[in-house]
């Protein structure tokens, strides 16, 4: 009898604490059959697990290009997240997925790509930049605007940097006002406004906004401003999930099951949804 | 030929830190020998075990259990000890009438100074517990034996006098405006509106059971603004109750009181007031009361004289049924959490799940939450869609605080004190040891 | 030319049924009330064609806890086991059609995509066996969704009360085909039904509205009443919300399956605090948008039987129906 809720078990095989309260960990399958057959797109995520305490939903942070691990980051919350704060590596815990229905990449080939992103938004950003790097001469200008509440809240600082460093990458990153430290090289705004502030010119780009809804409110008309439209701005949802595979009936905003049809939608099929998330 | 492995009963100690924990420590500094088939669990005081850890402790294998703390008096946090004591009278009884085995679940004062009580209690316990063997009659099944059930035919429905003042006095709240929203009953069941010409839809029959106080506790009354709300003298309790627990202003709330004729409901046999007390104003008019009969048999009683093995195989039934859908939670008027123990996760105290042990937790905290304070309105017992005799339950703990605590009757009496928020010198302790 | 059988000879047929080891399930009377049980003895059948059980059978293809895996955890490694394969068979008897109809509308749910074995693989091993009403109350509505008193949809075989005891027996497929197999004996007379209950609303009007008006007042309006509690969705015979906990080892180490209501305050809660569903009118909403207009869209099939038990079971008397009435 197929179980599809039972996890595959990962070990543990790397955790790097990124702010105070936010980890990435990178875990590799026990199994080495099921690590040859895995594969997914970036944009997925799946649902981890901490024997003992439960499930939790996290992006699959990694580019689907790394076949020797699997990497997830999480902010620490709740029940779940506490569990996984205290794991260590060696440890064993769960993973199911890939689930979703991740990044378009292919109608992304050929564009300028802008990612723009807050706070914890970071990761389901990272996996699209490091794939998009990987494949290089798909995509056009890679554009990262990445802001958070503090210097401290920043993740993947070290990545943030690397990137800056690759051909045709810009790399802006932001604090809020009043999140600055005395060495902050930076810029000091919201990400909205500081993307308006670059004022880039870009051909023809595919968006990735991902953030609180109102950090994509506020960005979505400077986009417009630029051409671009809603039919090429791209966003992840998130929401409260038990199953990830269309079954328990948690997750929709309205008609639309995030765990299926989601959680990358555009802004026009976003437009079309009621105000359920 | 097999050796028989003598079994060894495996004990679960909750001790005080200031007091028992420092007396087991004397007791080991002073070399007394005590059997090893205890485990301690230390907390800062007896006030604070929660009765779940208890139950905990049985759902996890415990054969026994050992509650202990500081004598009453020389508590080190003043008075925890003496609120423990009065909820363990209460726990008992509500373990009792579950079957419970209560010779597996020993309470103690032993202090700091009692290395010797400590190893003497430890060791009776262990020796007692070893002969009584393991307890596997925790959650056993066994043949249901079905109570006598109450014959119910459903009766006409017949309009009480009153019912179109009430309409008026809705209608005229409602247009001067200081009221925003009656609580009330309507055709199919309790209706909250908020339009003067909305009053035509209020009713007042003999099928009105609801207890509309349990409407007091939503945020989305709430928000609606000062409320009027239409009770029987059987809901005004629950109002008493949610005004001493400081859940509601009373100047913020319009009483509309009814005088009742008796509803369509088995627990009016039992009515002893048919007229609100605190009311704003009393509409309709009140009916005698039905005189005292032995009409219908007495559940709890019946219950209490089954051998326990067969009271607890009675609520393994009964439970089994349960489906964990807390419509019983919901329509109580003083089940008003923002977020109740079951939702709670950190740590999972109630297995969330309709499982023996999470049914049988989740009913057990209901009930004890509700001790003192469950004004018998029944709701609870009519809203379970299996119809689990909830009741019973919450009649234990009411008959229990009126028998051990000088007639104490929850909602009645406003000036008297909350009956778990307060506790006496005196309250007895015959089964501490 | 009708198959027939009587009551006795089914009782006759439960007890060999039940001495084999194949649960039969029935409504039982118990506490004032019937609910779908297994049945402890044949004595105890007493299911007829006006009784309406308080819950579904939903439970003996979904239950109330069902463990997916258990897990040891040992230092740092872990083992996970399966729990024991659902074995044999079982049988339902005296079903109401509106129960059964429930299983063809949940089956697309729980095969979408990724197939839920645990739940087919007791479709497989069940046989239901319905019985047409001869009685609707106020608070049936199964013509209103496209069924009626004696649609067949989901039943194995269907049995039509002749007269007190008397039955006619009408095998739809298969598996009704084999369990009635040689124990029927042909009759002439057809069994009866009730009329069907007139329509209490136009189910497309309810999708169509459902759809257009998410920031109406009318959910609250009629919402607020509402307790918030899990009656309605855990008696309703298509309700299929779960939850998956671990409640660690007290709770026996595994990972569980559980009902949940969308009407719970947390269903939707997230961690961090936002609950996109905070108040009891937008829950009410969500159950009206996802039977009538959501299920709809993605299956064909409206996820609803018109069986009544959200409004004989809800502490408040509303149920779905109060709702789709106003509309």
């Amino acid at each position: 009898m197929a179980n599809i809720y039972k996890p595959d078990l990962m070990e543990v095989i790397s955790v790097r604490q990124q702010t105070s309260d936010v980890k990435s960990v990178a875990i590799r399958f026990l199994d080495p059959e099921r690590a040859r057959n895995f594969s997914f797109t970036v944009g997925q995520f799946g649902i981890f697990s901490v024997f003992g305490s439960g499930e939790s939903t996290f992006n699959i942070c990694s580019s689907s290009s790394w076949k020797d691990r699997i990497e997830f980051c999480f902010r620490k919350v709740g029940r779940v997240t506490d569990a996984m704060w205290q794991v260590e590596v060696g440890d064993v815990i769960g993973f199911r997925g890939p689930y979703g229905n991740g990044y378009p990449v292919d109608l992304w080939k050929g564009h300028d790509l802008v990612f723009l992103g807050g706070g914890i938004a970071m990761p389901p950003i990272r996996c699209a930049v490091w794939y998009a790097l990987e494949n290089r001469d798909q995509f056009g200008e890679i554009t990262v605007v990445y802001g958070a509440r503090t210097v401290a809240d920043l993740v993947f600082v070290d990545e943030l940097k690397e990137w800056s460093t690759r051909e045709r990458v810009r790399v802006i990153t932001c604090v809020d006002p009043g999140g600055e430290t005395p060495d902050w090289k930076g810029e000091i705004g919201l990400v909205p406004s500081v993307f308006e502030r670059a004022n880039l010119s870009l051909h023809d780009p595919v968006a990735l906004v991902i953030g609180p809804p109102i950090m994509i409110k506020n960005t979505l008309p400077i986009l417009e401003k630029m051409g671009v439209v809603p039919g090429s701005v791209y966003t992840s949802l998130e929401n409260r999930m038990k199953c990830g595979v269309g079954k328990c009936g948690r997750c929709n905003v309205g008609s639309h099951y995030v765990c299926k049809e989601g959680p990358v939608l555009t802004m026009d099929t976003l437009r079309g949804l009621p105000l359920d998330f | 030929m097999s050796d028989t492995i003598q079994f060894e009963p495996k004990i679960i100690a909750y001790v005080c830190n200031w007091c028992t924990y420092l007396g087991a420590d004397l007791a080991g500094t002073a070399r007394l020998e005590y059997p090893p088939n205890v485990r301690i669990v230390k907390l800062p005081c007896t006030g604070r075990i929660d009765f779940n850890l208890i139950i905990k402790a049985f759902e996890v294998g415990a054969d026994a259990i050992i509650v202990s703390g500081c004598h009453p008096g020389d508590c080190h946090y003043t008075s925890g000890n003496y609120h423990a004591r009065r909820r363990w009278i209460l726990f008992r009884e509500l373990l009792n009438l579950l079957g419970f085995d209560l010779d597996r679940i020993h309470f103690a004062w032993i202090s700091a100074a009692e290395g010797k009580k400590f190893q003497q209690v430890v060791t009776e316990v262990t020796e007692k517990t070893r002969k009584m063997g393991p307890y596997s009659e925790l959650y056993a099944a066994g043949s249901a034996h079905l109570l006598p059930q109450p014959p119910h035919a459903p009766s006409p429905l017949e309009t009480f006098s009153g019912e179109s003042k009430l309409r008026s006095e809705a209608r005229r709240l409602l247009i001067e405006g200081d009221v925003k929203a009656v609580i009330g009953y309507g055709e199919r069941g309790p209706v909250i509106i908020t339009h003067p010409e909305d009053a035509e839809r209020l009713v007042w029959n003999n099928r009105c059971t609801a207890n509309l106080a349990m409407y007091l506790k939503r945020k989305e009354v709430k928000a609606l603004g000062k409320a009027a709300i239409v009770v029987k003298a059987c809901d005004e309790r629950a109002l008493v109750v949610l005004e001493k627990e400081s859940q509601l202003l009373r100047e913020n709330l319009h009483v509309i009181g009814m005088a009742c004729e008796g509803l369509e409901s088995p627990k009016c046999v039992a009515c002893t007031s048919r007229t609100p007390r605190f009311a704003d104003q009393i509409i309709g008019e009140a009916a005698d009361l039905i005189p005292s009969q032995e009409s219908s048999p007495n559940k709890l009683d019946a219950l209490m004289q089954l051998p326990r093995a067969q009271r607890m195989a009675y609520w393994v039934e009964e439970f089994s049924r349960c489906v964990k859908c807390y419509a019983c939670r919901q329509v109580c008027p003083l089940c008003y959490c923002e977020r109740c123990l079951v939702d709670k996760n950190r740590p999972i105290t109630i297995d969330p799940a309709a499982s023996t042990k999470g049914n049988f937790a989740w009913h057990i905290t209901r009930a004890l939450h509700l001790a003192g304070r469950c004004v018998g309105c029944g709701a609870c017992a009519k809203a379970c869609p299996v119809g689990i005799d909830l009741g019973l339950m919450n009649l234990q703990l009411a008959k229990a605080a009126k028998e051990h605590f000088g007639g104490y009757q929850a909602g009645v009496d406003l000036s008297a004190e909350l009956l778990i928020g307060s506790f006496a010198k005196q309250d007895k302790e015959e089964f501490i040891k | 030319m009708s198959e027939t059988i009587t009551e006795t000879k089914l009782k006759h047929l439960a007890a060999e049924w039940i001495v084999a080891g194949t649960p039969v399930i029935s409504p039982v009377a118990i506490k004032g009330r019937f609910l779908y049980m297994p049945l402890l003895s044949a004595e105890a059948l007493a299911f007829s064609p006006e009784t309406r059980p308080a819950n579904s059978i939903k439970e003996f293809f979904f239950p109330k806890a069902e463990t997916l895996y258990s897990y040891r955890v040992q230092g740092s490694s872990i083992e996970l086991s399966e729990p024991s394969e659902f074995a044999g068979q079982q049988i339902i008897l005296g079903a109401r059609p509106c129960d059964a109809a429930a299983l063809p509308i949940l089956d697309h749910v729980f095969n979408w995509d990724s197939v839920d074995d645990f739940y087919n693989r007791r479709r497989t091993a069940t046989t239901i066996v319905t019985i047409a009403c001869t009685k609707s109350d106020d608070a049936c509505f199964c013509t209103s969704v496209g069924l009626g008193p004696s649609a067949t949809n989901g039943s194995d075989a269907m049995l039509l009360e002749i007269s007190t005891g008397r039955y006619e027996v009408r095998c739809i497929t298969e598996k009704g085909r084999q369990l009635f197999a040689g124990v029927t004996e042909p009759g002439t007379e057809p069994g009866h039904v009730t009329d069907a209950p007139p329509r209490k609303f136009d189910s497309e009007k309810v999708r169509a509205f459902a759809e257009t008006h998410f920031e109406d007042t009318f959910w609250a309006d009629h919402g607020r009443t509402c307790v918030g509690c899990g009656a309605c969705a855990f008696t309703c015979p298509t309700c299929h919300c779960f939850d998956i906990v671990d409640a660690g080892p007290s709770a026996g180490s595994a990972r569980v399956r559980t009902w949940d209501s969308c009407q719970s305050s947390q269903f939707t809660q997230h961690a961090s605090g936002h609950n996109p569903r905070n108040s009891q009118p937008a829950r009410q909403r969500q159950r009206v948008l996802h039977k009538f207009a959501t299920y709809p869209e993605k299956f064909d099939a409206i996820l609803c039987t018109g069986c009544g038990n959200c409004v004989r079971n809800c502490p408040v008397g509303l149920g779905v129906l109060s709702i789709l009435t106003e509309i």
